[in-house]
C-alpha cells in the first residue's frame, strides 16, 4: 500500500504536465500558474512558520527581493534560470542579515517586527524604484505561457519535495523540537538560533525563487508590488487554513485559497472578500489544525474502526 | 526658516496626539487581555465614518457628536468581543497570539470591505465652518480642529488615568493585570474586566477616528496604516504606561514630520518603522516602560 | 457548611483527584494536610471554582456550587488566600485591602472590615501607602490574609500560609489564624507543616496522591498511621 503514495504523486505531476497540451483557455492556465505559485509560497513559508514555529509576516521581503534581482538581470539579457537563482540568493542574503537580530524578538513582537522590516524594505524600494517594469516590446512578442507554466510547476514540485526532505531530516526534527519546546530543545544540545536561522535561510531562498518566477511571468508591474504585505498575509493564511507544520497542509491551503477566492469572486463579486473573511475566521476558531486536521480526524476514526473490527474485543475491553 | 521648522514640528505633534490616543487604545486591550487586536485600525476607521455621517446626515458637529460616536463604537466592540475575542482570552500563550492575529486579519478584511461597499473608496473629510481657521502664535499656525484633537486626546487620557487610579472598577482592572487568579480570589469577575478593557480600547479608537475625520481624511483602507502606527507607538512608549504611550505618539508624529521636512516625504513612513525595530531590539520595554514589564 | 462529595478532577487528560470527600462545619478549623504534590492546592482550586470538577459535587450552605464561577463563589462567602499570598504587588497595601471588599456583599462594610484587619495586623496600618511588592514575605502573607478577611468570608481557606516564613513568624501566623477562627470565621487550612496544623485544627484530613487517606481529630492524627506513611513512606 505504501507504494501507492509515490505512484499517485508521479501520476498527478504527469497529468499536470500534460495539461497545457489539452487546455485551450489561457485563463485556466493562468489560474493553474497562480495555484502553483501559491503552493510554492505556502510551502516555503511553512518551513519557518510551520516546522519551526516562527510566525513571520515579513516574507514579502524575500518574494520581492527575488523578483527584483531576477527581473533586473533578466531584462538586461541574462538567461532566466540563473536570474531566478540570483533572486533566491539575494533573498537568503537579506534573510541572514536580519535573522540574528530578528530572532531576539519573541512571540507577538517577532511577528510585528518582521512586518515592520518588510515594510521598511517595501517603502524603500518604492522610493528607489518608483516605476513600472515592463518587458520590452520585442520580447513581448516572444512571450509564451507554456514555459512559464512548466517553470511554476517545476518550482512547486521542487519546493514541496525539498520541504518533504527537510521535514524528514534530522535538521527538520530539530526545527520541530525548537517549535515545541525551545528551552527543552536547547538543553538537549539543539541550538535554537541555528535551527531558526537555517529554517529562515531555506524559507527565504525558496520564497526568493518564487519571486524570480513571478518576475519571469508578469509582463508589467510596479517594482514595489511583490513587496506589499498582502503577500506575507496570504502565505500565513494559506498555511493556517491548510494545516501548518505538515507537507500537504500548505498545498491544500493554497489550492483552497485560490479556488475559494476564484469561486467567490465569480459568484459574489464585490462581497467576496467579506465572505472570505468570515470563512477564514470560522476556520481559525473551529478548525485550529486547518483543513488537514479534519482529514486526519477522519482517517483516525476510520483506522480505529478497522482495528476494532479486525481484533474482536470484548465489550469491556473496547475503549 | 526657523518658523518653518517650528511649524512643521507643531503639525507633527498635533498628528502625534492622535497616534498616541489610538495607541493607548490598543495598549489598553493588550495590557489587560494580552490580545493584540490587529483590527484596531478598522475600529478607528469606523469611528471616523460614524462621525462623518452624523455630520453629513444630521448636521451634528463632530465634537458634539462624540458621545454618539463612542456609543456606536461600544456596540460594535461589544459584539466583536462576545463573538470572537472572548473565545481567545483563556487560550495558552502561543495559540492565543496566533489565533488573535488570524482572527484580527479576517476581521480586517470584513470590516474594511464592508466600509468599502457601504461608502465607496472616496476620501472623506468633515469640513465645518471653522475647519480652516487657526490661531497664530508668533507666526506659527495652530489649526483649531487639530488643537481640539490634542485637547480631546489629553482629556481622554486624563479620564482614563483617573478611572484606573481612583475608581473601584479601575482598580479591579489593575488588579487583574497584576494577577488574574488573585483577582478572581477577591471576587473580581475577570471576564467582565476583559470585556470592559476591550470596550475602553474600542472607544478610544473611535474617538481617534472621529478626530482624524475632522482634521484629516478617512477612507476604508486606512485601517491597516493606523493599526501599524498604534503598534509602533505602543512599543515605543512601553506597554502599561499610558502617559508614556501618548508621549511616544507625539514623538513619532514629530519625528515623521521632521523626516519629511529634512529628508524626504517618501521616507516619512520608514522612520517610524526603523525606530520601532530599534526599540524592539535594544529597549523592548519601550522608552517609558519598566524593565521586565513587557508582555 | 462546606460539603465536598466524591469529586474527581483532571488537568487535561491527567487525573489529579480521585473521589475526594470532606466536610467543614460552621465555626470549625479544619486542616487538610499532605505532602507536596498530594493534591491539596488542586482540591482548593476545585472548591474555589478555578478548576472544573469532572464528577461529584460541592455544597456550600446547602447550595450546589459545583459549577459556580470563581468570583461568584467569593460572593457566596468563600474566600481563599492562595499559596504565596499573591498580593497585587504594584498596588499599595491599602488598595489591596480595599480590593478585598470588592464584592457587593462586602463593600458596605469596607471601613469596619478595614478597622478589624488593622486590629489583627497593626503592621499593615503602618504600611498602608507602601507598595505591596516592597513588603517582606511575612507582611505580604499578612496582607493576603487581611485582604481575604475584607471579603467578609463565611469560610476562609488558607493555602500554606506558613510557607517560606521564618519559624517565629510561623508561630505568629498560626496564632493569628486561631484568633480569626475564634472571632467566628470558619477556616479550612491547607498545610505541609503537619505538627502546627494538627495542633491548631479541631479536625484534619490527610490527602495523598489525590485521595483522602485519613481523617480524625487534631491531636490524634499526630500519631495517625496515614500521616506517617504519607510523609515517611513507612507502615506503622
Amino acid at each position: 500500500m505504501k507504494i501507492l503514495r509515490p505512484i499517485s504523486i508521479v501520476l498527478i505531476i504527469i497529468i499536470l504536465a500534460y495539461l497545457p497540451q489539452v487546455i485551450e483557455k489561457d485563463s485556466t492556465i493562468n489560474l493553474l500558474i497562480l495555484v502553483f505559485l501559491y503552493i510554492s509560497l505556502a510551502s516555503s513559508w511553512n518551513i519557518l512558520g510551520g516546522y519551526t514555529g516562527q510566525t513571520s509576516l515579513g516574507h514579502a521581503a524575500f518574494f520581492g527581493l527575488g523578483a527584483l534581482a531576477a527581473r533586473m538581470l533578466w531584462i538586461q539579457g541574462f538567461p532566466i534560470l540563473p536570474s531566478i537563482l540570483a533572486g533566491g540568493l539575494l533573498a537568503v542574503a537579506f534573510a541572514l542579515l536580519i535573522g540574528a537580530p530578528a530572532f531576539r524578538l519573541k512571540g507577538v513582537y517577532f511577528v510585528i517586527g518582521t512586518l515592520a522590516l518588510a515594510q521598511i524594505l517595501s517603502v524603500t524600494v518604492s522610493n528607489l524604484f518608483p516605476t513600472i517594469t515592463s518587458i520590452p516590446v520585442e520580447d513581448l512578442v516572444a512571450y509564451q505561457l507554456a514555459p512559464r507554466y512548466y517553470l511554476f510547476l517545476g518550482l512547486a514540485c521542487f519546493i514541496v519535495g525539498a520541504a518533504y526532505l527537510l521535514a524528514n531530516s534530522r535538521l527538520g526534527l530539530g526545527m520541530m523540537a525548537v517549535r515545541e519546546e525551545e528551552d527543552a530543545a536547547e538543553s538537549l544540545g539543539i541550538s535554537a538560533l541555528r535551527h531558526k536561522l537555517l529554517a529562515l535561510g531555506f524559507s527565504a531562498f525558496f520564497t526568493g525563487l518564487a519571486g524570480g518566477a513571478f518576475a519571469y511571468y508578469h509582463v508589467s508591474y510596479y517594482y514595489q508590488m511583490p513587496f506589499t504585505p498582502i503577500w506575507s498575509l496570504d502565505m500565513l493564511t494559506m498555511v493556517y487554513i491548510g494545516g501548518q507544520g505538515t507537507i500537504l497542509g500548505p498545498i491544500v491551503g493554497a489550492v483552497f485559497f485560490v479556488g475559494l477566492k476564484e469561486f467567490l469572486v465569480r459568484n459574489l463579486g464585490e462581497y467576496h472578500l467579506i465572505v472570505f473573511g468570515v470563512l477564514f475566521i470560522l476556520v481559525v476558531l473551529f478548525l485550529p489544525g486547518g483543513i488537514i486536521s479534519v482529514w486526519n480526524k477522519i482517517q483516525n476514526a476510520l483506522a480505529r474502526r478497522s482495528i476494532s473490527n479486525a481484533v474482536k474485543l470484548s465489550p469491556e475491553e473496547e475503549r | 526658516m526657523v518658523e518653518a521648522v517650528v511649524q512643521n514640528l507643531v503639525f507633527g505633534i498635533l498628528l502625534g496626539a492622535l497616534y498616541g490616543l489610538a495607541a493607548v487604545g490598543i495598549a489598553m486591550v493588550f495590557g489587560v487581555t494580552k490580545l493584540l487586536n490587529v483590527a484596531h485600525g478598522e475600529l478607528l476607521m469606523f469611528g471616523g465614518y460614524a462621525s462623518f455621517w452624523l455630520f453629513k446626515l444630521l448636521d451634528l458637529d463632530p465634537f458634539l457628536s462624540l458621545p454618539l460616536t463612542i456609543i456606536f463604537l461600544l456596540l460594535i466592540g461589544a459584539v466583536l468581543y462576545q463573538l470572537l475575542f472572548v473565545r481567545m482570552v483563556k487560550m495558552p500563550e502561543e495559540e492565543k497570539i496566533k489565533n488573535t492575529m488570524l482572527v484580527g486579519f479576517g476581521l480586517t478584511l470584513i470590516l474594511s470591505n464592508t466600509a468599502l461597499l457601504l461608502w465607496t473608496a472616496d476620501d472623506r473629510s468633515i469640513t465645518t465652518s471653522y475647519s480652516g481657521a487657526a490661531f497664530t502664535i508668533l507666526g506659527i499656525r495652530f489649526p483649531y480642529v487639530r488643537v481640539a484633537g490634542l485637547v480631546i486626546s489629553l482629556i481622554c487620557l486624563f479620564a482614563l488615568q483617573q478611572f484606573l487610579r481612583r475608581t473601584y472598577t479601575g482598580k479591579a482592572i489593575r488588579a487583574t493585570v497584576e494577577d488574574w487568579e488573585a483577582a478572581s480570589a477577591v471576587g473580581i469577575d475577570v471576564h467582565k474586566v476583559y470585556l470592559l478593557s476591550f470596550l475602553i480600547g474600542t472607544a478610544l479608537a473611535g474617538v481617534a477616528g472621529a478626530m482624524v475625520s475632522v482634521s484629516f481624511t478617512i477612507e476604508p483602507a486606512m485601517g491597516m496604516h493606523w493599526t501599524l502606527k498604534s503598534l509602533i507607538v505602543m512599543v515605543l512608549g512601553g506597554v502599561g504606561n499610558f502617559m508614556g504611550t501618548f508621549v511616544g505618539g507625539i514623538l513619532l508624529g514629530a519625528t515623521e514630520s521632521a523626516t519629511a521636512f529634512f529628508i524626504s516625504g517618501n521616507y516619512r513612513q520608514v522612520v517610524g518603522l526603523v525606530l520601532f525595530l530599534l526599540i524592539l531590539i535594544f529597549r523592548p520595554q519601550g522608552l517609558f516602560g519598566a524593565k521586565g514589564g513587557k508582555q | 457548611m462546606l460539603k465536598v462529595n466524591d469529586i474527581n478532577a483532571f488537568y487535561g487528560d491527567l487525573q489529579a483527584l480521585w473521589g475526594i470527600s470532606l466536610q467543614v462545619d460552621e465555626g470549625e478549623l479544619v486542616a487538610l494536610i499532605g505532602p507536596n504534590g498530594a493534591g491539596k492546592t488542586t482540591t482548593l482550586k476545585v472548591i474555589t471554582g478555578l478548576l472544573k470538577l469532572a464528577t461529584g459535587s460541592i455544597e456550600f450552605l446547602d447550595n450546589d456550587i459545583s459549577k459556580a464561577t470563581a468570583h461568584k463563589i467569593v460572593e457566596m462567602g468563600i474566600s481563599q488566600v492562595p499559596e504565596g499570598g499573591r498580593v497585587f504587588a504594584g498596588m499599595s497595601v491599602l488598595e489591596n485591602l480595599e480590593l478585598g471588599a470588592f464584592v457587593p456583599e462586602a463593600r458596605p462594610f469596607k471601613d469596619e472590615s478595614l478597622e478589624r484587619v488593622y486590629k489583627i495586623f497593626p503592621r499593615l496600618e503602618e504600611r498602608q501607602s507602601q507598595l505591596a511588592g516592597t513588603l517582606s514575605g511575612g507582611e505580604r502573607q499578612m496582607l493576603a490574609i487581611g485582604r481575604a478577611l475584607m471579603t467578609k468570608p463565611k469560610l476562609l481557606i488558607l493555602d500554606e500560609p506558613s510557607f517560606g516564613l521564618a519559624p517565629i513568624l510561623v508561630q505568629q501566623m498560626f496564632e493569628m489564624i486561631e484568633e480569626i477562627n475564634k472571632q467566628g470565621v470558619t477556616v479550612l487550612l491547607v498545610e505541609q507543616n503537619v505538627r502546627a496544623a494538627c495542633e491548631l485544627a479541631q479536625r484534619a484530613y490527610v490527602i495523598e496522591n489525590g485521595q483522602i487517606v485519613g481523617e480524625g481529630q487534631g491531636d490524634d492524627l499526630l500519631s495517625f498511621e496515614a500521616i506517617r506513611s504519607a510523609y515517611l513512606g513507612e507502615k506503622g
